[in-house]
C-alpha cells in the first residue's frame, strides 16, 4: 500500500531567527491509520503541523514531505485543503464581520471548485450543515455568529469539528485539540473524529496528555523530543509516558545529538 | 455674473460675501486644513471616458434617478413626488423662500476654519437645486449629478429645507468630467430626519469638493453615509450645527481605492452647541496601489452643550507599503459633563485570519476580499434603511471582486 504521507529527513528553522526547530523528522502514514504525536513542550509538534498546513514563517532547511506522491511543500495553503488536508488549529482564529455560514460555505464551494467539481447550492448546504452542527451540539446562534466570534474554548474546538466534516479531508491534523476542553466536551469531540473516521482517512494527533487518546485511539504514538522522534511504540507507549513523564526520552533526544 | 439675472437680495449678499473672499492659493499653503490636500487639475487625463459610474455597473441599475443634473442642466423625472425648484431661478426672484437661508451656513462655516472654495460657490452658482420637504417619503429622492467636459468650474449650489417631523432620505450618485465644486446648505427642523447617501463612483479624474453644511433643531436627525469608489481627487466637507437638545446624528465613510495614486479626502466637523445630543463618526478606508486617505473629524463642544455623547472611529487598512492614512481626530471640549471618545487604527490585513480562512481551502483573493468587506461593515451598519443597506452592500461585494484585478 502507497504511503499517503511521508516525511523524510524534515529540517526546519524559524525565518525570524536562525533557529532549527525540527532537526531530521522522518514518519509515514498510511491511509485509515492513526497517529498520535507527543512530546514536551518545545519539542516542535506544532511547528510540525504548521509546516504541513502551510502556514508562513518557517524556512525548510532540508528534507521532503509527499502527499499522495506529490511535492505538498510547493503546494500553497488552500490547495493543500483542496488536497485533503486539513489542521484544527489549537487556537482556532475569530474573524469579526465573516458570518459563520458564508464562511463554511465559501470555504465548501472553493474546495470544490479548485477540484472541479460543482458547487454545492443554498439548500443543500443548509441541509448538510444543519446536521453536522446537531450531532456536536452546535446552536443556530452559534452558526449566525461571525466565525468563532464570542465562543467558548469548547465551542471553537467543537467548530473546529465542524468544519472538518463538512470539508471531508482525507488526512486530519488535530493540533492539541484537547486543550482547554471539559470531559463531556472532549468526548463529543472525539466522538465527532471517530465518526467521521474511515479505512481511507488519516490522522495525525498532537497532544500533550495521554488522555485524549484514550477516546481517539490511536494505531502508532511517536515521542517527539528536540525536533526529531525519539520513540515510537503503540498505545502502550503512551500509558507510559502519563505515568513516568518525558524525563527518560529527554536523555534519548540528548543522544541522539 | 453679467449674464445671470439675480435678485437684490443676492446681489447684495453677494456684495458683502466678496469682501471677505479668500483664495485657495494663499489657504491651501498655510493653513493646516487644507495641507496635504490634492486638488490639482490633472491635465493628461482630459478625455471623454466610459459613463461607468454608481447608478450602473456591470449593467445593473442601482437606483432610477429623479434629478439629473448634466453639467449646468437639470433634469426632473416625469412623475416625481418632490418639490424641487432651480436655484438659479431662486436667486432671480425677489420674493424667494431661499432668502432667508441662502449663503447663511456657508458663512458660519467660515468661522472655525477658511473655506474659500465654498465662497467661490456663493458668489457665481451655476447650476442647482432648492428643495423643500413638507411631507416625509419612504421613497428615497436619487439625484445623479454628471459633469460634461464642456462645462468649466462647474459651481453646484443646492438648499435643502426638510420641515418639523418629516423624514426624507437623499441618495446623491454620479461622476464628474470637469472641475465640480459643491455647496449644499442643509435645514432640519424640530424632529426633522434625513439620511444623506453620497456615493461617489469611479472616473471622477477631475477634483471635485463637496460641502454639506447643516444647521439642526431640536430632536432632528441627519445620517450621512459616504462611498467613495477609486475617487481621484475629491474632498468632502461636513459641518454640523447642533443647535437644539436631543439631536443624533451620524457620519459615515467607506473609501475603497486601489488604482496608482488616487485619493480621497474626508473632513467633518460637528459643533455641538445644545445639551444631551449625540453624534458618531465612523470612517474605513481601504488603501493599496500607493493611494492616500485623508480623515479630519472634529468634535467641538460648547460650553451649554453638557450630556453630549461623542464618538469617533477612524480605521484603514493599507494592502501595500506606500499607501497612506493622514487621519486627524480632534475634540475641542468646553462642557464639564460629556462623552467624547475617537480612536484611530492603520493596520494590514490580518494574518492569521487570512491563514485560517486559506487552511480550509478558501481561495486567498477570496479571502481578502471578505476580510475587506468584514473590515467595513461597522460603516455600512450605520445606515438604518436595511433595503438599502443590503442594495449598497452587494454593489460594494461586486466591485470588491476586482479590487485585486487591476
Amino acid at each position: 500500500m502507497a504511503n499517503m504521507l511521508n516525511i523524510d529527513d524534515l529540517k526546519v528553522s524559524l525565518e525570524e531567527e536562525e533557529k532549527q526547530i525540527i532537526k531530521g523528522l522522518s514518519l509515514s502514514i498510511n491511509p485509515g491509520e492513526v497517529h498520535a504525536i507527543m512530546g514536551p513542550n518545545g519539542s516542535g509538534k506544532s511547528t510540525l503541523s504548521s509546516v504541513l498546513a502551510g502556514k508562513d514563517g518557517y524556512i525548510i532547511d532540508s528534507g521532503t514531505v509527499n502527499f499522495d506522491g506529490s511535492d505538498l511543500l510547493e503546494a500553497e495553503v488552500e490547495e493543500r485543503a483542496a488536497l485533503g488536508i486539513f489542521m484544527a488549529f489549537q487556537y482556532p482564529i475569530e474573524i469579526p464581520g465573516v458570518g459563520n455560514m458564508n464562511f463554511l460555505r465559501t470555504a465548501l464551494n472553493s474546495q470544490r471548485k479548485t477540484r472541479g467539481q460543482e458547487e454545492l447550492n443554498a439548500a443543500d448546504f443548509l441541509k448538510l450543515v444543519r446536521g453536522i452542527a446537531k450531532d456536536l451540539e452546535i446552536s443556530d446562534e452559534m452558526m449566525k455568529r461571525p466565525v468563532n466570534v464570542g465562543a467558548s474554548g469548547g465551542e471553537k474546538k467543537r467548530n473546529e469539528i465542524l468544519q472538518m466534516c463538512l470539508l471531508e479531508p482525507r488526512f486530519v491534523i488535530l493540533d492539541e485539540t484537547d486543550s482547554g476542553l471539559d470531559v463531556d466536551a472532549m468526548k463529543l469531540v472525539s466522538k465527532g473524529v471517530n465518526n467521521f473516521s474511515s479505512s481511507s482517512r488519516s490522522f495525525l494527533v498532537i497532544t500533550h496528555y495521554q488522555r485524549l487518546l484514550n477516546y481517539i485511539v490511536p494505531d502508532f504514538v511517536h515521542i517527539m523530543v528536540d525536533g526529531r522522534i525519539v520513540k515510537t511504540g503503540d498505545k502502550a507507549l503512551a500509558l507510559h509516558v502519563e505515568e513516568t513523564g518525558y524525563k527518560d526520552f529527554l536523555q534519548l533526544g540528548k543522544e541522539k545529538h | 455674473m453679467s449674464h445671470v439675472n439675480t435678485s437684490d437680495w443676492y446681489n447684495s449678499l453677494r456684495q458683502e460675501l466678496e469682501c471677505n473672499s479668500l483664495s485657495i492659493e494663499k489657504v491651501s499653503r498655510r493653513s493646516e486644513y487644507w495641507r496635504k490636500s490634492n486638488l490639482d487639475i490633472v491635465s493628461d487625463l482630459v478625455q471623454e471616458i466610459s459613463e461607468t459610474d454608481l447608478i450602473n455597473l456591470n449593467g445593473t441599475h442601482l437606483y432610477e434617478p429623479e434629478l439629473t443634473i448634466v453639467g449646468d442642466i437639470m433634469e426632473l423625472a416625469s412623475g416625481k413626488s418632490y418639490k424641487i425648484s432651480s436655484i438659479m431661478d431662486e436667486i432671480a426672484d425677489e420674493g424667494s423662500f431661499t432668502k432667508n437661508y441662502f449663503g447663511k451656513l456657508e458663512e458660519k462655516s467660515q468661522k472655525l476654519v477658511p473655506r474659500p472654495l465654498a465662497r467661490d460657490n456663493s458668489l457665481s452658482p451655476k447650476v442647482g437645486y432648492a428643495l423643500s420637504l413638507p411631507e416625509s417619503s419612504k421613497k428615497p429622492l436619487v439625484i445623479h449629478n454628471k459633469t460634461k467636459t464642456s462645462v468649466n468650474n462647474c459651481f453646484q449650489r443646492n438648499l435643502i429645507i426638510v420641515n418639523k417631523g418629516v423624514e426624507a432620505t437623499i441618495i446623491e450618485t454620479g461622476n464628474n468630467l470637469s472641475v465640480f465644486n459643491s455647496v449644499t446648505e442643509i435645514y432640519l427642523d424640530e424632529n426633522a430626519k434625513l439620511n444623506y447617501l453620497d456615493l461617489t463612483g469611479e472616473n471622477n479624474i477631475f477634483p471635485k469638493i463637496s460641502h454639506k453644511f447643516c444647521d439642526m433643531a431640536e430632536k432632528s436627525t441627519f445620517n450621512h453615509f459616504g462611498l467613495r469608489l477609486n475617487t481621484k481627487s475629491t474632498r468632502n466637507e461636513i459641518e454640523l450645527h447642533l443647535n437644539g437638545p436631543g439631536i443624533n446624528t451620524s457620519i459615515a465613510n467607506v473609501s475603497l481605492i486601489n488604482k496608482k495614486h488616487h485619493f480621497s479626502d474626508e473632513n467633518v466637523l460637528i459643533n455641538h452647541n445644545a445639551y444631551e445630543c449625540k453624534s458618531r463618526q465612523v470612517f474605513k478606508s481601504v488603501l493599496e496601489n500607493d493611494c492616500t486617505s485623508i480623515v479630519r473629524g472634529k468634535i467641538y463642544v460648547a460650553p451649554e452643550a453638557q450630556k453630549t455623547d461623542g464618538y469617533q472611529s477612524s480605521r484603514s487598512l493599507l494592502l501595500n507599503e506606500n499607501s497612506r492614512f493622514l487621519c486627524k481626530p480632534e475634540l475641542e471640549i468646553y462642557a464639564d459633563d460629556v462623552i467624547c471618545s475617537h480612536g484611530s487604527t492603520s493596520s494590514s490585513l490580518d494574518k492569521e485570519s487570512l491563514f485560517y480562512m486559506l487552511s480550509r481551502g478558501v481561495h486567498k483573493e477570496k479571502a481578502k476580499e471578505m476580510l475587506i468587506t468584514a473590515f467595513i461593515s461597522e460603516a455600512l451598519d450605520e445606515i438604518e434603511d436595511e433595503g438599502i443597506k443590503s442594495a449598497l452592500s452587494n454593489y460594494i461585494d461586486i466591485w470588491t471582486s476586482n479590487f485585486f484585478h487591476e
